[in-house]
């Protein structure tokens, strides 16, 4: 034995060596990745399945023979898709303007799409209410006083006005796609194109159109996904107007007496129909992404708008207005007046709305604590995961990365509506019990903010070259200590800005919020849906400047850190 | 064919001036090389005479029209040019033979069946014969150049314009391209524009080059005018090699410089003005004998470059240190000495500009 | 575990036939009620201050939502097995029977009730009418002179208020569900198919009209409860209120403690509180309500309940029904 002895040792311990010791810690992020996606939605796709006595399609047949959910459900793809529309008639011109010609006050109208990007569609929504209601809304009172005229310029309780209104949030998506392929598009492929003797139109129609095209289905389909998903801004606009889309349906499936299991024989086409959809934008993004083929050299130069500069500015501004400048203005003076109505006069103004809302509602200073709670707790948990996740899936540290890969990226296609039906299934039964506690808002958050972590942090370590990482190790550092001394650090900026995304989509998020509260757990855009329930304008007003305020202030801190445009359109 | 002639043309951006009061005259069917460093202003040039730039001052003229000044500047599109541009510019949505065809489709009375024959036509004259469907992402970087090449010389051009086409390939497919290039005019004979920074390739391809600093003209000429008579010391160091040396007249056709004299090429110099004298270091010999300019020397440092030595050699009694190209044959090491013989006729007086 | 005994005592004395009154040590000990109510949401704070200011140590953690919404909030929460309500107060008769025949009310009489009409209270003694209101017809006055203005529930049905009108909605308030049932007592269910075309706006709450009609942008309200119509005239704001000589609906709202109340001695001392004289005169003086307290007066410019022909709902019928109401309602009103 003691002769042996010398020999036994380093044989185990150079196994043990073989073994990467970080190996635990990346298998058990993909697990909490898997735990989080596939538990809700396996009881989601059970439920809608399963009745008193085992499994049965009543579900299904109910949910197809209800007319009600039927109109509902047309109703939402006659929206979504109008929507697409808009917010392609809206954010390409903008993109095109800013990205390629010497329009002025690009920095201005970058911000402005900004801004429309974080305003949350349910305030938006609602302060479109104030100023487009057919009676009392501030426009329709302007017009008649310009006019004289007895009826309404327009209905915001409508289609076409809820189209409106959800369109002019969901642009920026459009924007932010077209406007980053027009980046990458080379100025001299139109310019050789000019040179052969093709008009400024025929360049147009032949050369950036169809290089732009994939960037422009994308946009399409990502804001048809957006539309498909919203609830406050249907439930603001639609309900009082007598129409519903499936997010109200579903909703309205939870009160008593529940018909959750309706609710999830809905949710499951829903998904499967968002899913299609996201498949359908990969492929096109995928196999036609026209990066620059050819030599380096390509510049971007701007086109010169002669004497439209002023008039395209105007352009950009008036659709600005409609998205920013008319619902923070209608809010600032609902905030302020007795009764929003009535002109801003002396004696209409009153600080009360304010006092009302953080003194005497007794649900707001709760919600604002469960909200920054809620909002720093998933923001450090998911910026975290995102970036092990990300991590695994770039340095291919494990087998079946790909899959990692794909989960995190997964929930983009579950409406909130549909994650808060399954996460309410799964967890209003043993073994875990969280209904009524934090803890499944933050679970409904943290899944449904995975996917922007994840792209923030993919984007962030593909900029960090892996030979950083190889000297580490090659001078004996264990891949894990890499991760938190050389990889980490550098990631820094993008792993804040990670943070970041997700905090401010959890204030804002609503659809899965409004299925999950309790009384004890409400959050703030929870307080503000009830309180439009009680038409108490001036005090969603006050709250809703509050969480304004609180997203720009991250927004600011996001782009101090990266030192670059928040939604990563480059200058 | 025309030419395109050049005169006075300015272009600014805010306070710089990209190209200032620049003069050329490029003669039918020539290529002219615009030549220089990055910031001289040849890109610049290049676009002025495209048509995408509106100059400050001054006229471009292609034959008898005058297409660009500062009052008005005939559209891109209406100039009768082609472009091959750095990055080739090739749009990866079409075909090769969409690509090619492109420019066809502008001209109205073309017919589909002759633009058709074109575009076959030229893709055999570059050789990517049978590559009409492939979509340029598919191509390696020498056929896309080709794609570009056949593009701009299908419709016909008055005026071909080229920026730096080349800076993009490896060394070999580059040489094999100069002499491509260098062909193909030759069997067109279009005016041309070349823009390079590499020298060689100017001096194999072009009639003549115009060497460019700061936006002005520094020199244009034939290659070997340029090479075996620059005239200011920018264009003797941007041009090759070339070994400076500041002295003083001694003679109308002599400088000395401390102990040292030399024949130079020059007439009616001022005695005790200063002069600068360009060699070219393959014009100094390791001569046993010779009439005029013979100067003991030591070699400080060799280094064999396979087809020259390059040396380093110290002229004795003097601080002048000049820089030789030698046969490989004889070989001299760091330490010896030998006798450098300079033909007057290789002294070139610059000025110091 | 203090607290635990005394949720225990709780529990035992609940199941009792007796009313015991409760220890206000033992509430304070508690230190909160939990109180989900469909009251306006002004005036359910105006009482959760008043009873902080009486019982100095006991938080009132007010939980307001429409009636509908209370229910969904508290059968949710039992069914997760959460015990959160303490006492629980809506606008729907039609809830209390449900929730007693669940067996999850407490028993328990709130001091000096028996003096109440029968009306405000239950036979069996698990809930009792805290606040009663009428559903009316009000109208914007700049827009509308009182000549013109409809002055029954049928005047509505004219083809010149189409896109005038706004309602509140079953589906949430338990005071329109109440409405709609007496009405179609009255009128059959027709009445709501015609009312249907008139491009009614749909709010949710019966707190809601007032304000649409208030602003203007709605001129005539068909439903909503009286007393926040009288707040809001109160206010200032230009509405007028139309009592419908054909009937008005009686709503009487009940309130119950939970049997599973996790504060029962605060939810008791809370509901002696509320049922009590001074907060009764409140709930008449400053919200509008009227109660079924003997010794309460009323403002003189409301008309006296027994001045109104009160169309009465049975709580056992809007339970059974309810269902149906809603559905009807969004039948001929589109959601």
């Amino acid at each position: 034995m003691s002769a042996q002895a010398p020999a036994l040792p380093t044989r185990l311990s150079s196994r043990f060596e073989g073994i990467d010791r970080s190996l635990p810690v990346w298998l058990l992020a993909a697990l909490a990745l898997v735990f989080l996606m596939a538990l809700p939605l396996g009881w989601l796709a059970l439920v809608s399945v399963t009745g008193e006595r085992g499994f049965t399609g009543a579900h299904y047949l109910e949910a197809l023979g209800d007319a009600q959910l039927r109109k509902a459900f047309w109703n939402t793809l006659v929206m979504a898709f109008w929507v697409g529309l808009g917010s392609l008639a809206l954010g390409a011109p903008l993109a095109w303007l800013t990205a390629r010609t010497d329009v002025p006050g690009r920095g201005l109208i970058r911000s402005l799409v900004l801004a429309s990007f974080v305003t949350p569609p349910f305030l938006g929504a609602f302060a479109w209410v104030m100023l487009a209601g057919p009676n009392a809304g501030a426009l329709n009172e302007l017009w008649r006083a310009l006019t004289g005229a007895e009826g309404a310029l327009v209905n915001i309780f409508s289609m076409p006005g809820l189209i409106f209104v959800v369109a002019i949030y969901t642009f920026p998506y459009v924007y932010v796609m077209i406007g980053n392929t027009l980046e990458l598009i080379a100025s001299d492929l139109e310019e050789a194109g000019s040179i052969l003797g093709a008009s400024r139109f025929s360049v147009a129609r032949t050369i950036t159109i169809p290089l732009v095209a994939p960037a422009i289905f994308s946009g399409f389909i990502l804001s048809v996904l957006q539309a498909l998903a919203l609830f406050g801004s249907p439930a603001i606009l639609a309900l009082p107007a007598g129409f519903h889309t499936i997010t109200t349906q579903i909703w309205g499936m939870f009160q008593y007496p529940p018909r959750i299991e309706v609710a999830a024989a809905v949710s499951i086409p829903l998904l499967v129909a968002t899913a299609l959809l996201l498949l359908v934008q990969k492929r096109l993004l995928g196999r036609r992404g026209y990066a620059a083929v050819g030599g380096k050299g390509g510049q971007r130069r701007r086109i010169p708008l002669g004497m439209w500069r002023y008039p395209a500015l105007a352009g950009c501004l008036a659709i600005m207005a409609c998205a920013v400048f008319l619902p923070y203005g209608i809010l600032a003076k609902a905030a302020f007046s007795r009764a929003w109505a009535q002109p801003l006069t002396w004696d209409n103004f009153t600080l009360r709305n304010w006092t009302f809302t953080f003194f005497d509602y007794g649900s707001t200073q709760e919600a604002i604590v469960n909200t920054l709670e809620l909002g720093v707790m998933s923001a450090c948990v998911g910026a975290a995961l995102a970036a092990l996740l990300a991590y695994v899936a770039r340095r291919k540290v494990i087998l079946g990365h790909q899959l990692v890969s794909f989960l995190a990226l997964a929930p983009i296609v579950i409406p909130g509506v549909v994650l808060a039906v399954a996460l309410f299934i799964a967890y209003t039964r043993p073994p875990l019990l969280l209904y009524g506690t934090l803890w499944i808002l933050f679970l409904a958050y943290v899944t449904k903010e995975m996917p922007v972590g994840y792209s923030q942090a993919d984007a962030t370590f593909r900029t960090i070259p892996p030979e950083l990482e190889e000297a580490g190790r090659g001078l004996g550092a264990g891949r894990l200590r890499v991760f938190a001394e050389v990889t980490a650090p550098l990631a820094r900026s993008g792993i804040i800005a990670s943070w970041c995304f997700i905090f401010i989509g959890v204030i804002r998020e609503l659809s899965a919020s409004i299925i999950l509260f309790t009384p004890g757990t409400k959050v703030m855009s929870v307080v503000m849906f009830d309180l439009k329930e009680e038409g108490q304008f001036g005090a969603i007003a006050v709250l809703g400047i509050f969480m304004l305020a609180m997203t720009f202030g991250v927004v600011v801190l996001v782009q101090r850190v990266l030192g670059r445009d928040f939604m990563g359109v480059r200058e | 064919m025309s030419g395109v002639r050049l005169s006075g043309l300015t272009k600014r951006y805010a306070d710089l001036a990209a190209v200032e009061d620049l003069h050329l005259e490029v003669q039918p069917g020539e290529l002219v090389a615009l030549l220089g460093p990055s910031g001289c202003g040849k890109t610049t040039t290049l676009r002025l005479v495209a048509g995408f730039l509106r100059p400050e001052a001054g006229e471009i003229w292609v034959g008898q029209r005058c297409i660009s000044s500062s009052a008005a500047v005939v559209p891109p599109e209406r100039r009768r040019m082609a472009m091959i541009f750095q990055s080739y510019a090739l749009w990866p949505h079409m075909t090769v033979e969409e690509n090619v065809a492109y420019g066809l489709r502008f001209k109205p009375d073309l017919a589909r069946t002759e633009r058709d024959r074109r575009v076959a036509k030229m893709l055999k004259v570059v050789q990517l014969s049978g590559f009409e469907s492939r979509y340029p992402g598919e191509l390696s970087g020498g056929q896309q150049q080709r794609v570009a090449v056949a593009r701009a010389l299908v419709v016909e051009p008055e005026i071909l314009l080229l920026d730096e086409p080349l800076s993009n390939l490896d060394a070999n497919l580059r040489e094999e391209m100069r002499f491509e290039i260098r062909r193909l005019h030759e069997a067109f004979g279009i005016t041309t524009l070349y823009v390079t920074h590499d020298q060689a390739e100017a001096m194999v391809i072009s009639d003549r080059v115009a060497v460019l600093n700061k936006g002005r003209v520094a020199q244009v000429g034939t290659p070997e005018d340029l090479f075996r008579r620059p005239r200011s010391r920018f264009v003797a160091e941007f041009i090759g090699n070339t070994n400076l040396v500041e002295a003083t007249a001694s003679g109308p056709s002599s400088v000395a410089k401390g102990p040292l004299s030399l024949q130079i090429a020059a007439d009616g110099l001022a005695p005790g003005s200063p002069v600068l004298v360009s060699i070219r270091p393959h014009e100094i010999k390791f001569a046993p004998a010779s009439a005029a300019n013979m100067l003991p020397a030591t070699v400080r440092r060799a280094s064999y470059l396979g087809t020259a030595v390059d040396y380093e050699v110290q002229v004795n009694a003097s601080e002048l240190v000049l820089r030789v190209t030698a046969p490989v044959w004889p070989r001299l090491k760091p330490g010896d000495t030998a006798t450098l013989a300079i033909d007057p006729a290789a002294c070139v007086p610059v000025s110091d500009a | 575990m203090i607290k635990s005994l005394v949720f225990l005592a709780g529990m035992a004395f609940g199941s009792a036939a007796l009313a015991q009154a409760p220890s206000v040590e033992a509430a304070k000990k508690e230190g909160k009620v939990v109180w989900y109510t469909s009251l306006a949401v002004s005036s359910a704070e105006h009482v959760a201050k008043l009873f902080e200011a009486a019982y100095p140590g006991i938080k009132v953690e007010v939980h307001r939502t429409g009636s509908q919404r209370v229910l969904q909030r508290v059968m949710q929460e039992l069914k997760a097995n959460i015990k959160n309500a303490d006492v629980i107060h809506t606008s729907d008769a039609g809830h209390f029977v449900l929730l007693k025949e669940k067996k999850l009310l407490m028993k328990y009489a709130p001091k000096g009730v028996e003096a109440f009409p029968a009306g405000f209270k239950d036979p069996q003694g698990f809930y009792y009418g805290l606040r009663a209101t009428v559903t009316v017809i009000a109208y914007n006055t700049k827009s509308l002179s009182a000549a013109d203005a409809p002055k029954g529930w049928k005047d509505l049905l004219a083809p010149k208020w189409k896109g005038k009108l706004v309602t509140a909605h079953p589906g949430y308030s338990g005071i329109i569900a109440t409405h709609v049932l007496a009405l179609s007592h009255l009128y059959g269910w027709d009445y709501f198919k015609q009312l249907g075309q008139n491009s009614v706006m749909i709010v949710q709450s019966a707190v809601d009209p007032a304000g649409i009609v208030a602003s203007g942008e709605r001129v005539v309200a068909v439903n909503g409860g009286e007393y926040t119509f009288y707040q809001t005239k109160k206010k200032g704001n230009p509405l007028e209120i139309v009592y419908p000589k054909e009937g008005v609906p009686l709503v009487v709202s009940p309130s119950a403690i939970m049997a599973a109340a996790p504060h029962p001695n605060a939810a008791k001392l809370f509901t002696d509180f509320t049922f009590g004289r001074e907060i009764q005169q409140q709930l008449a003086d400053s919200e509008g309500l009227y109660t079924g307290h003997p010794e309460v007066t009323y403002p003189s410019d409301k008309p006296k309940l027994k001045d109104l022909k009160l169309l009465q709902a049975d709580p056992d019928e809007l339970e059974e029904r309810s269902a149906e109401i809603k559905k009807r309602f969004v039948e001929y009103f589109g959601a």
